[in-house]
């Protein structure tokens, strides 16, 4: 078990969002870990397992812990397992998670609306806007070089709109061969995964393995971190190739125009992205190549991660105040590159700006 | 029970299986007003208290070992108060993290100059109640060296202030008692959290060094030879700013490096005084801090199989024994094979100095250790072994423990606390005093 590896030096207490937060050691990694290792003491208390199994659940799973940790724990296996055990321990503490389950199990999203509808709203929106639109919706037959997994924020939250329309006009800009999963496409099963629920996660990837497989997709492009990190690492994918979108720009674009609007821009890495995806040269390079000046904002988490918004939004909203606040990044505008970061940010009331709605601006494709 | 309860008990010691039902609350209190609340509870309802700051020491002095207890955490005191760059000092609140304190000093050009290997945890007021240090201690001195003030809260809530002239307190009765019996900033240091709770500290602080520096690694085929290295440095009083010596590291993390050997940093016009003393080979601005970064993360590293723990927290070496350091060792690593110990790694800093019990400085090696936690061992075992240990010590003239030395063997340092505690109540942190000490802490491994 590697939390015995952990020597409770306490190195995590100066990054952990969560004991940033709250000032108390239970919710800090070493605190669980060190509850872990005298589990044998405190197991046969009711109340005291109870609370600890929220606790587990009291993370964004940012991952930072992991990479301070000079012991060697691999704590993000650590919070990922024991989740598992603790919602099969005591199914009826975590009832709150039943409709997510449940909508995932039989409408394939996180909101619980008609599959169907994965393509209805945005797609209402946007197709006057970008003609031929529709005909890039995913059918049984229809193949293309790159499908376009939009996760389900992007799929149905109006907030994510203008990083879609920045998102679909620079692929038309740059003349890519899409298509949109659409209907089709499944959630990605990371909140199944994030819970411990690695069967139902499964059974998600099966589908949109199969559809990406029939599309004959080199690439399987996405925004979300959270989407990425099932379709790269969970997926089985064969012969497509899972690619955060910017990546996929930064290879695609050399030298984009210069980004022409004078604002004060800071950079928010999200922490799935840079930390557990191990993506951090491209979206900088990407921001660079448009001549954007930025301030690197401090890589802690946004408080958005971990499905802490459900499990604990109070305690989410804490994180990302105290980041705001200590970052000063009130009068400018927040880049960053994932939908639950962004609605993190909006939620503050935050400017934001996905790196490519700057990129369609560049590219004179956006406004 | 509530589970802060249980997780106030999360410390670097080896001594970390508490009895949870013994503790009676857990505060995080804000400020001096809420720390004094805290402690009435505590005094009210007849429980001692303990206070807790980063939890990185050794001692498992933060325990509070086996009394119905409230525990009083400092973390969320980490405040800094003031700052005069002039008169060189700070005054902070007593749980902030070392590191931070210079993180907010470094803009100013200004800096702290005491760096224990946990001050990426460890706080002040906890470094101050082991009388910590570090690889810069031998210029710098020990926490106590660099600390001008504290201010503390009793048992009964009342409040001192101790410097190294002695006591100032609104109750001049207690102000005397206790400047009558000599009370300064020595019996605050490595109190280990017996006198009561550190609020507020104020601290040296100084402008950052400009001179230029230079790195070297010196390897030695023997301890013998370290040792003969560093007493030299020590009787030319050798500027080094930076001493760290290795003696064993195991193969999973010495990442292709033979000890024993000895990272230097000193001022670059000792170049010749240092080749004088030792054949070092000099090291770029890169190799060094690749260097300082193996040696830091030391005491958190694993093998690749098993875990590492501090079975015993350190050795001071000084005069014969520093002479003779590999047959010194020799004897504790047969000690330690005889209980089945495999060794980890030894490590510390060099030249480097501390406080005996009486308050007499010394200086040395104080050089760390870990083993690999052996399989099978009950606790009392394993503190037999380190009380062997400190009888070893003892036979070999080795200061045990030199800076987390409680409880087991500064009778000078007991005897002291115990008389101030007579003046000031006994409520704080009692088990380190008491004659059940080493059986509490035997049932906590």
């Amino acid at each position: 078990m590697s939390y015995d590896k952990c020597v409770r030096c306490g190195a995590c207490l100066a990054f952990c969002p969560m004991f940033d937060a709250t000032g108390e050691e239970q919710f800090s990694p070493r605190g669980k870990a060190y509850l872990l290792q005298v589990m044998d003491q405190i197991e046969d208390d009711e109340e005291l397992g109870k609370e600890f199994r929220r606790l587990l659940f009291q993370c964004s799973m940012c991952g930072r812990c992991e990479e301070q940790c000079a012991s060697g724990v691999d704590l993000l296996k650590v919070w990922h397992e024991q989740r598992a055990k603790a919602v099969e321990k005591a199914p009826e503490e975590f009832e709150y998670l039943e409709p997510l389950k449940d909508a995932l199990a039989n409408v394939k999203n996180i909101y619980g609306l008609a599959e169907e509808d994965r393509a209805i709203y945005w797609l209402d929106e946007l197709e006057d806007e970008i003609p031929g639109l529709e005909d890039r919706v995913y059918k049984k037959g229809k193949t293309a070089d790159n499908m376009i997994f939009l996760g389900c924020l992007m799929s149905f939250r109006g907030s994510q709109m203008d990083v879609l329309r920045s998102l679909f006009k620079t692929l038309e800009k740059l003349d890519v061969d899409y298509l949109v999963m659409g209907a089709d496409e499944n959630c990605c099963g990371h909140p199944l995964y994030l819970m411990g629920d690695d069967d139902g996660a499964e059974k998600l990837r099966e589908h949109n393995k199969s559809v990406i497989e029939s599309a004959q997709a080199k690439n399987v492009i996405t925004c979300c971190p959270g989407c990425l990190i099932q379709l790269r690492e969970h997926h089985n994918l064969e012969k497509t190739e899972a690619l955060h979108h910017t990546q996929f720009f930064d290879r695609l674009v050399e030298a984009p125009p210069k980004y022409d609007e004078a604002e004060q821009f800071s950079y928010h890495d999200p922490c799935e992205l840079h930390r557990i995806l191990e993506i951090k040269t491209e979206p900088r390079s990407l921001i660079s190549k448009m001549g954007i000046e930025f301030k690197e904002m401090d890589l802690s988490c946004c408080g958005g991660g971990g499905l802490l918004r459900m499990t604990d939004p109070a305690l989410s909203d804490k994180v990302i105040q105290l980041k705001a606040a200590k970052e000063g990044v009130k009068h400018t505008t927040v880049i960053t590159a994932c939908p639950s970061c962004r609605e993190q940010l909006l939620g503050q009331d935050l400017k934001t700006k996905d790196i490519v709605e700057l990129l369609s601006h560049t590219l004179g494709g956006s406004e | 029970m509530r589970i802060r309860d249980v997780v106030i008990g999360a410390n670097a010691s080896m001594y970390y299986k508490l009895n949870f039902r013994k503790i009676k609350g857990v505060y995080y209190p804000r400020n001096t007003i809420e720390v004094i609340a805290a402690i009435r509870h505590a005094q009210s309802n007849g429980f001692t208290v303990t206070p807790k700051g980063g939890g990185s020491g050794l001692s498992g002095a933060c325990t509070g070992g086996d009394d119905e207890r409230v525990m009083i955490s400092s973390l969320q005191m980490k405040d800094v108060l003031t700052v005069s760059k002039d008169q060189g000092y700070m005054d902070v609140e007593g749980g902030i993290v070392i590191d931070r304190i210079n993180e907010f000093l470094d803009p100013m050009g200004m800096r702290f100059y005491v760096a224990p290997s946990s001050r990426d945890t460890a706080t002040a007021a906890g470094v101050l109640s082991t009388d910590g240090g570090g690889n810069d201690t031998w210029v710098n001195g020990t926490m106590r060296d660099n600390t001008i003030r504290a201010q503390v809260v009793l048992y009964d809530g009342r409040l001192i202030t101790v410097d190294w002239e002695g006591v100032k307190s609104n109750d001049k009765a207690l102000e005397a008692q206790l400047n009558d019996i000599g009370v300064t900033l020595h019996d605050v240091a490595s109190s280990h959290g017996t006198l009561g709770f550190i609020t507020e500290m104020r601290l040296k602080i100084r402008p950052k060094f400009t001179e230029k520096l230079v790195g070297g690694l010196a390897e030695f085929s023997e301890c013998n030879a370290l040792g003969k290295a560093l007493t030299d440095m020590i009787d030319r009083q050798s500027p080094i700013r930076y001493g760290e010596a290795i003696t064993i590291a195991h193969d999973d993390v010495r990442e292709g490096f033979d000890p024993p050997l000895l990272i230097l940093e000193f001022p670059e016009d000792y170049v010749d005084e240092i080749k004088d003393i030792t054949d070092y080979k000099p090291l770029d601005a890169a190799e060094l801090a690749r260097m300082k970064n193996i040696r830091i993360k030391l005491p958190k590293r694993n093998p690749n199989v098993g875990v590492q723990f501090a079975l015993f927290e350190g050795y001071g070496f000084h005069g014969d024994s520093l002479l003779k350091l590999q047959d010194n060792l020799d004897e504790i690593e047969a000690l330690l094979n005889s209980h089945g110990m495999a060794p980890f790694g030894k490590y510390g800093h060099g030249p480097s100095k501390w406080y005996l019990g009486d308050n007499t400085p010394t200086y040395g090696l104080i050089l760390h250790s870990r083993e690999i936690r052996p399989e099978g061992k009950s606790g009392e075992e394993l503190l037999n072994v380190v009380l062997e240990i400190v009888d070893k010590c003892e036979e070999l003239g080795v200061t045990p423990k030199p800076e987390h030395k409680w409880p087991f063997s500064d009778v000078t340092k007991k005897k002291r606390l115990e008389e101030i505690r007579q003046v000031i109540g006994d409520g704080f942190n009692p088990f380190l005093l008491s004659p059940e000490c080493n059986d509490v802490l035997g049932s906590m491994v």
